[in-house]
C-alpha cells in the first residue's frame, strides 16, 4: 500500500501553484477521495489472496446489507420499528467507533501521521478526509442500514422530509466519529501513559462481552418489547437520535423531531472540532513521551507511603508493597488481575441472576485469582535479575515466593469472599454459604501452592508491548504452567470436595459448616507445602529462570 | 567499608578468580576457555569489539548466567557454591536487563536495599544520598520507565552501590550516557575506588578505559587476548586503540579502491 502513497502527493504538487500556497477544501476533496481510491486499488494488487478476501468480505457485507434493509424495509408500519431501528443505528455507531481502534492500520488515509509532511492546513483537510471517509464498502453499508431504518419508520409525510436529512446526518455521524477516535487514538499512543491505557483496553472488550452476551440472553427470554425502554433512551442518542426524529415526526411531535435533529447536527459538529484538534496537535506537537518525561512530576509520596507502615517488616513487606505497587502501575499485571476479577465475579453473580447458578460457583473467583500466582517471576521480566542477586538461600526465595502470595491474599481474600456471599444473597442460600467460603479458601490455597510451584518450574517472558502474554516459542509452556497447575490444583482440592460430598450423602448436611474451619486450614497448609517445595527449586535454577523470563 | 576493609590492597589476594570458563548457545561459542585473575583494588575495564563475549563473562561472573564449564570466585568465594557470600559482596549493573521501571526512582532505591537486608531507616539514609550525588534529587518520585538512558543507567549505579559491595561489576556503564551524566558516575566510581574497592566495567570505548582504568583485559571472540596494567597492555603502541586494534587482529587500513567512487567533486 504504501507503493500508491507518494502517487497522489505527486499529484498535488503537480496542482499546487506555489509551494507553502494554501490548499482550499474544494481543491483537496477531490486528491483525497483518489488517495483513497488508488490506496485501495493498491492494496488489492499486492496478493491474490487480499483481493480475494477483499471481494469476499465486502460481497458478504452487501448481501447482509441487502437482507438487513429487506428486512426493515419489511418492519414499515410495524408499532415496534423503532424499538429494532433505534438501537440498531447505535449499534452500528459503535461499530464505528470501535473500529479504528482493532485495525489502526487497515487504512492509510485514517493516519494522520502519514499526513504530517504535507503542507495542510487543518479545516480544509477535515472536510475534504470526511467526504474521502465515506467511499467504501462500510460507508455503504451503513447509508443501506440507515435509509431502509429511516423507511421503516416514516409514515407521515412530514417524516419521510425529516428522513431524507436525518439519514446522510446520521452517516455523517458515524464516519466522523470514526476519524474522531482514529485521530485520538494515535495521539494517545504517543505517550507512555496512553501506550500502558492501550493495553487496558483489550479487557473492556473481554468484559463487554460478557455483558453483551448477558443481555443478548436476556432478550432472548424476553422478546422485542424488552427493548422499548432501551430504545426510548437512545431515541436521545445521535447518531441514532436521527432516526429517532423520524420516529417522533411519525407519531406528529415535531418539536421532538427538530430537537433530536440538533443534537445529531451539535454532535457531528462536536466531533469534527474533536477532530481537528487532534490533528492540529498530531501534526504540529512532538512526540508525547518526551514532554512527558521533562514535565515535573509534581512532589508525590513525600517520605513512606501509608501502605508501606501497614506492612510487616523485612523482606516479606518489601515484597508484598512491589507486588501490590504494580497491581496497580504496571499496565500488563492490572490487565491481568481486572481481567481476573470482573470475570472472577461476573460468571458467577450471573449465572445467579440467570437462575442457573450455585452457591458453588462462587469458587470461580479463587480459581480465577490465583491465576495471578502462576508464572510470578515472569511477570518481573527481565528485572527479575535484582530478585535473582538478593536470593541466596531456599530460605530467602521462600520469603520471597511467600511475600508474594501474601500480597495476593491481601485482594483476593476479601475479594472471595465477598463473591461468595453475593452469590450466596442473590440465590438465597444461606445454609450453603460456609462450605462455599471454606471451598473457595481450598481451591485458593491450592491454587497459591501449584503457582508458586509453576513459577519456580515453569517460568515464561510476557511481553511488555502489544496483547500478547507469552513469548514467541513459550506457549506450550506457558500452557503447561497454566493448564496443567489449575488441573493439579482442582486434584489437589480432591479431599475437601470428597469430605463435602460426603456430608451430604451421608445426610450430614447439619454438620457442613464444619467445611469452612476445614477447607481454610487446608488451604493455608497446601499453600505452604507448596511454598517449601517450589523456595528449593527458585533458589536452585536463578539463572535458568532469569533467561526463561527475559525473551519478552 | 569496615567489614571488607582487610585483604583490599592491590597486590593481594585477587578480587575474581576465573578458571576454564566456556559458555556456548548452541552452535555459537561465546565464551571459550578463560582463565583470568582480576587483582582487588583496582580500577578494572574490561574491553572487547561488539560480540566478544563482555556481558556473557560479566553474566557468569555475577552468578546470573551459568557456564558451562569453569568456576568462578569472588573475593575467594565461590560463585555457585557459596552464593550467600559472593551476593553480598557484589554490586551489579547489567546490560540489556530491565529494572522494576514501575517504582519510582526513590523507590526503587528502596526496594532493592530493603532486599539486601539493609534496615529501612539505612536505606533511605544512603538512598537520600546517592540520588542526591547523581543528581536524581528532582526526578527521585517520578517513574523510572519514564527516565532517560542516564537517569537509568544512574539508578542502576546507585541500586548497585546500595548495600557498599567489595566488588562493582558494571556492563557497559556509559553506554547512552550523555556527557554530564557519564562525569557523575565518573567521579562517583573514582571515589569508591580510592578506598579500596574494586570496579569490573566492559567498555568498547578505549579513551574512556584508558582514561578511567589502572588495569585492562582484552577480550576477542571469548578469549583474552592480553590482561595486565594499562602500560603492560598498551606496550609499544601509542594509545590503547592502537594496542587493541593490533591484539584483536583488526589494524588493516580500509582497501583505498573500493570506495574511490564516495567524496570528491564528481558526482
Amino acid at each position: 500500500m504504501s507503493a500508491a502513497a507518494p502517487e497522489p502527493a505527486a499529484q498535488q504538487g503537480a496542482t499546487a501553484p506555489e509551494p507553502g500556497a494554501r490548499l482550499g477544501a474544494a481543491a483537496l476533496t477531490p486528491v483525497f477521495v483518489r488517495l483513497r481510491l488508488s490506496l485501495l486499488r493498491g492494496g488489492l494488487r499486492q496478493s491474490a489472496g487480499r483481493r480475494a478476501a477483499y471481494l469476499a468480505s465486502s460481497a458478504l457485507a452487501l448481501l447482509a446489507a441487502c437482507f438487513l434493509s429487506l428486512g426493515l424495509v419489511l418492519l414499515h408500519g410495524n408499532t415496534h420499528a423503532d424499538a429494532v431501528t433505534v438501537p440498531l443505528a447505535a449499534l452500528l455507531a459503535l461499530g464505528w467507533a470501535v473500529m479504528p481502534l482493532f485495525f489502526p492500520s487497515g487504512d492509510e488515509t485514517l493516519d494522520p501521521s502519514r499526513l504530517v509532511m504535507l503542507p495542510l492546513r487543518p479545516a480544509p483537510l477535515v472536510q475534504s478526509l470526511l467526504v474521502a471517509s465515506l467511499v467504501g464498502v462500510g460507508p455503504l453499508f451503513s447509508l443501506c442500514v440507515l435509509a431502509a431504518s429511516a423507511v421503516a419508520l416514516a409514515g407521515t409525510p412530514g417524516a419521510w422530509a425529516l428522513a431524507v436529512l436525518a439519514v446522510p446526518l446520521a452517516l455523517l455521524v458515524c464516519v466522523s466519529l470514526a476519524r474522531a477516535v482514529a485521530a485520538a487514538n494515535v495521539r494517545l499512543l504517543t505517550s507512555r501513559r496512553g501506550r500502558d491505557l492501550a493495553v487496558l483496553s483489550g479487557l473492556v472488550i473481554a468484559v463487554g462481552a460478557q455483558l453483551v452476551n448477558f443481555g443478548v440472553q436476556q432478550l432472548g427470554s424476553a422478546g422485542l418489547e424488552r427493548l422499548e425502554p432501551v430504545a426510548g433512551a437512545v431515541r436521545w442518542v445521535p447518531p441514532a437520535a436521527a432516526l429517532g426524529a423520524v420516529a417522533s415526526a411519525g407519531e406528529g411531535s415535531y418539536g421532538s423531531a427538530l430537537a433530536q435533529l440538533a443534537l445529531c447536527a451539535l454532535a457531528l459538529a462536536g466531533l469534527l472540532h474533536l477532530w481537528r484538534r487532534s490533528l492540529e496537535r498530531l501534526m504540529t506537537a512532538p512526540d508525547g513521551s518526551t514532554l512527558q518525561a521533562a514535565a515535573p512530576d509534581a512532589v508525590r509520596r513525600r517520605g513512606r507511603d501509608p501502605l508501606a507502615r501497614l506492612l510487616p517488616a523485612g523482606r516479606t513487606g518489601t515484597v508484598m508493597e512491589r507486588s501490590l505497587r504494580y497491581v496497580w502501575r504496571d499496565p500488563k499485571t492490572k490487565a491481568a488481575w481486572v481481567t481476573s476479577l470482573a470475570v472472577g465475579l461476573i460468571v458467577p453473580v450471573f449465572n445467579a441472576l440467570q437462575g442457573s447458578g450455585s452457591v458453588y460457583f462462587a469458587c470461580f473467583a479463587a480459581g480465577m485469582l490465583g491465576i495471578q500466582m502462576y508464572n510470578q517471576f515472569g511477570q518481573d521480566t527481565s528485572a527479575f535479575w535484582m530478585v535473582a542477586m538478593t536470593i541466596s538461600s531456599p530460605r530467602d526465595a521462600y520469603v520471597e515466593l511467600r511475600g508474594r502470595a501474601l500480597a495476593l491474599l491481601v485482594i483476593t481474600l476479601p475479594y472471595a469472599t465477598l463473591v461468595t456471599v453475593l452469590t450466596t444473597a442473590l440465590i438465597g442460600d444461606w445454609e450453603l454459604l460456609p462450605e462455599a467460603v471454606g471451598l473457595s479458601f481450598a481451591l485458593l490455597g491450592a491454587m497459591l501452592a501449584t503457582g508458586a510451584w509453576a513459577s519456580a518450574r515453569f517460568p515464561y517472558s510476557i511481553p511488555q508491548e502489544g496483547h500478547k502474554n507469552v513469548a514467541a516459542g513459550q506457549a506450550g509452556l506457558a500452557w503447561i504452567s497454566v493448564f496443567g497447575g489449575m488441573v493439579a490444583a482442582a486434584v489437589l482440592c480432591a479431599p475437601v470436595l470428597a469430605l463435602d460430598l460426603w456430608l451430604h450423602l451421608a445426610d450430614r448436611a447439619s454438620a457442613a459448616w464444619l467445611l469452612l474451619p476445614a477447607g481454610t486450614a487446608y488451604g493455608i497448609g497446601i499453600t505452604l507445602l507448596g511454598l517449601r517445595l517450589a523456595a528449593p527449586r527458585t533458589a536452585r535454577r536463578l539463572p535458568e529462570i532469569l533467561a526463561a523470563v527475559s525473551k519478552g | 567499608m569496615t567489614e571488607t576493609g582487610q585483604g583490599k590492597a592491590p597486590g593481594t589476594a585477587p578480587a575474581v578468580r576465573v578458571r576454564g570458563l566456556w559458555k556456548r548457545f548452541g552452535e555459537q561459542t561465546a565464551v571459550a576457555g578463560i582463565d583470568l585473575e582480576l587483582p582487588a583494588g583496582r580500577f578494572i575495564g574490561l574491553v572487547g569489539p561488539n560480540g566478544a563475549g563482555k556481558t556473557t563473562t560479566l553474566s557468569m561472573v555475577t552468578g546470573l548466567l551459568r557456564p558451562d564449564e569453569g568456576s568462578v570466585e569472588v573475593a575467594g568465594h565461590d560463585v555457585w557454591r557459596d552464593p550467600a557470600a559472593v551476593k553480598a559482596r557484589i554490586g551489579v549493573l547489567p546490560e540489556g536487563l530491565r529494572m522494576f521501571e514501575r517504582l519510582s526512582g526513590r523507590e526503587l532505591l528502596g526496594y532493592t536495599g530493603r532486599l539486601r537486608g539493609i534496615p529501612g531507616p539505612e536505606t533511605d539514609r544512603r538512598a537520600d544520598r546517592l540520588l542526591d550525588v547523581l543528581g536524581l534529587a528532582d526526578a527521585q518520585h517520578k517513574l523510572v520507565v519514564d527516565y532517560s538512558t542516564g537517569m537509568r543507567k544512574k539508578t542502576g549505579l546507585a541500586a548497585a552501590l546500595l548495600h557498599n559491595p567489595e566488588v562493582l561489576f558494571l556492563d557497559e556503564p556509559f553506554e547512552g550516557v550523555d556527557p554530564v551524566s557519564a562525569q557523575t558516575i565518573r567521579a562517583v566510581l573514582e571515589r569508591y575506588t580510592a578506598s579500596g574497592a574494586t570496579v569490573v566495567f566492559s567498555s568498547h570505548v578505549m579513551e574512556l578505559v584508558e582514561s578511567l582504568c589502572d588495569w585492562v583485559a582484552v577480550l576477542a571472540a571469548g578469549t583474552i587476548r592480553a590482561h595486565g596494567t594499562l602500560d603492560e597492555v598498551r606496550g609499544g603502541a601509542p594509545s590503547l586503540q592502537e594496542a587493541f586494534l593490533r591484539l584483536v587482529g583488526a589494524e588493516g587500513r580500509l582497501d583505498d579502491s573500493h570506495l574511490d567512487w564516495l567524496g570528491g567533486g564528481a558526482r
